[in-house]
């Protein structure tokens, strides 16, 4: 008896009924604070691949030369939305919800430092590792098929048989080696850090557009 | 005289019931359950082997993919880990950030536990009350975050980005409107005679029979085992926190339980809110090598990371132990063993809180 004495208090709630009276769903938006995927914005972007870096899932987004044009390209089967490529981006290239304002207004950082190690039990000097690397491609555009070349300003090239690191502090930790190896014999260590308050100019030679060792800014 | 039979009764692995795939088989005569098993496999995702080799940017989205109903607090307890590992110290807000969302997430996981029981009892219309005040919880994440379920917030040496004020503002109205339509949803819980009498008395488990299958999270308090790892942890302690304890052990107890927790999950976060001064939620930091293992209090109990990093802060080894499988198994071995009905099997495991996914991971 009592609960047949609560449903009828409960349903002539004046708000239930004007609730029920009344009823409409809302329209479906998206609040502008969700975290979409990625999109690109005006800035130019310089091929950092500091968005590359910090991805976390495998080949969610790629810089791309496309009409002469570096763009940073989203899978978006791919892409998890968690929005660091956004934080990481130090030209404020890539804009999800609202992360581009707020980190503009908190001054949100992300600065790495890269180490590659590559395995020599596995590594079998395929030379893939050196062909597709962004970077080793930019100092020695004749780098061969099978990763070898001359010079010894590039990364890595196969030297002997043996995939040989020359210069680790050029790395911009875009593991593209990393897909690109069919041993799982070179990684390329992040070591990753989330501060506030500082600017990009500071922490990686390859950001900076003015200075003559940042490699790949020479815009 | 009429003749019993015997007969192995399977529910599930697919059950209108279940939000998750997991198989019961259960012994019984006529209605009465004589022995139970659940039967585990269905969504093994081998998500540890995949942590391996890789660094905190890429785990940390793993460890919240365990669990989609709680993501938050598998973020925090990785990141509090290596953290500890590492000797990083979060900024104080950034502290307090950290269980403001922890708490949400573990309002939502607690209202997501009670809706899906009070829809085994067939009483929907409570069912979707509660679930329509789930989505309440889940706005105000993503308002906090940008993302409802895997908000991926928390970082090593802080939180990713700060609580502005007029979110704050719009959380607090949230949780007063949250506090006033839970009060009256827990008040048609405590005096249906229905509720009553589907839940009352119903999968006793007894405190003695808790402690020895080490039962935890509000399965446990709802025997009368005070045991919950936010006592341990210095934020919590700083803001007060005493565990929520039951004593009669069956399924009203346990419902009731995670109910007065949300109420507690309302109170930690105006307190952590009052207690938040303005500044750095960002303390940077990287993580060096080291092996820890760290406990954390998920929605459905203790959570164990046990995990090694190397040199470059990348993860070597990770084990991670959660809470379901202990409450599984004592729901099968203690509550539903001489349940009087069979009826009653899915709202006894359901009052347990199951979460499947993150039991096989």
């Amino acid at each position: 008896m009592t609960s047949i004495i609560w449903y009828i208090r409960e349903f002539l709630r004046p708000a239930w009924i004007s609730r029920f009276l009344t009823a409409k769903t809302e329209p479906l938006v998206t609040p502008p604070y969700f975290r979409d995927f990625p999109v690109t914005t005006e800035n130019e972007c310089t091929q950092c691949l500091a968005c590359m870096m910090i991805c976390p899932a495998p080949e969610a987004i790629v810089v791309v030369k496309r009409g002469g044009i570096w763009r940073p390209e989203i899978t978006k089967g791919h892409c998890i939305r968690c929005g660091l490529c956004v934080e990481a981006c130090p030209e404020d290239v890539l804009a999800s919800g609202q992360i581009l304002a707020i980190k503009k207004e908190e001054k949100l950082l992300i600065s790495g430092t890269y180490h590659i190690s590559i395995n020599p039990k596995t590594c079998m000097g395929c030379g893939n590792c050196s062909v597709v690397c962004p970077v080793n491609r930019e100092i020695d555009p004749s780098l061969r098929s099978s990763g070898t070349s001359r010079s010894n300003e590039v990364i890595m090239r196969v030297d002997t048989g043996q995939t040989k690191v020359f210069h680790e502090e050029k790395c911009t930790g875009c593991k593209t080696c990393e897909e690109h190896c069919p041993n799982n014999a070179i990684r390329v260590a992040r070591v990753v850090e989330a501060t506030e308050g500082g600017s990009h100019d500071d922490i990686h030679p390859h950001f900076r557009k003015d200075d003559p060792a940042g490699i790949l800014c020479r815009a | 005289m009429k003749k019993t039979v015997d007969i192995s009764l399977p529910v599930g692995p697919v059950h209108p019931l279940f939000k998750e795939p997991c198989r019961i088989k259960c012994e019984t005569r006529g209605e009465y359950v004589l022995s139970a098993e659940v039967e585990l496999g269905y969504v093994k995702k081998g998500i540890e082997r995949i942590m391996r080799g890789r660094p905190w940017q890429e785990v940390m989205f793993l460890a919240e993919r365990v669990c989609g109903i709680c993501s938050v607090i598998h973020n925090y307890t990785f990141i509090e880990a290596v953290e500890k590992i590492s000797g990083i110290t979060p900024p104080e807000r950034a502290a307090y950030l950290r269980v403001i969302v922890n708490e949400l997430d573990r309002m939502q996981s607690h209202l997501l536990a009670n809706y899906s029981y009070c829809y085994t009892i067939e009483h929907e219309t409570l069912a979707m009350y509660i679930l329509n005040l789930r989505e309440t919880v889940m706005d105000q994440l993503e308002l906090i975050t940008g993302a409802r379920i895997t908000c991926s917030y928390i970082v090593p040496g802080g939180v990713r980005w700060d609580l502005p004020d007029e979110k704050e503002e719009s959380l607090r109205v949230a949780l007063d409107h949250i506090d006033s339509e839970l009060r009256r949803f827990v008040r048609i819980f405590e005096t249906g005679p229905f509720i009553a009498l589907r839940s009352k008395g119903i999968g006793i488990l007894t405190k003695e029979a808790a402690e020895a299958a080490h039962a935890v999270g509000p399965t446990a308090r709802a025997s009368g085992i005070s045991v919950d790892c936010r006592s341990d942890h210095p934020t919590y302690q700083a803001l007060g926190f005493t565990p929520v304890v039951r004593q009669e052990g069956d399924n009203y107890a346990r419902i009731m339980a995670r109910f007065e927790e949300v109420f507690q999950s309302t109170n930690l976060i105006r307190a952590a809110l009052s207690r938040m001064k303005p500044g750095s939620v960002r303390g940077g930091g990287v993580i060096r090598a080291g092996a820890i293992q760290y406990r954390a209090e998920a929605p459905r109990g203790e959570l164990l990371y046990d995990l090694v990093t190397d040199e470059y802060g990348r993860i070597l080894e990770i084990a991670i132990q959660t809470p379901s499988i202990m409450n599984t198994q004592v729901c099968a071995h203690e509550m539903l063993t001489d349940a009087e009905s069979a009826a009653d099997i899915t709202s006894i495991f359901i009052s347990s809180d199951p979460c499947i996914a993150c039991t096989e991971r």
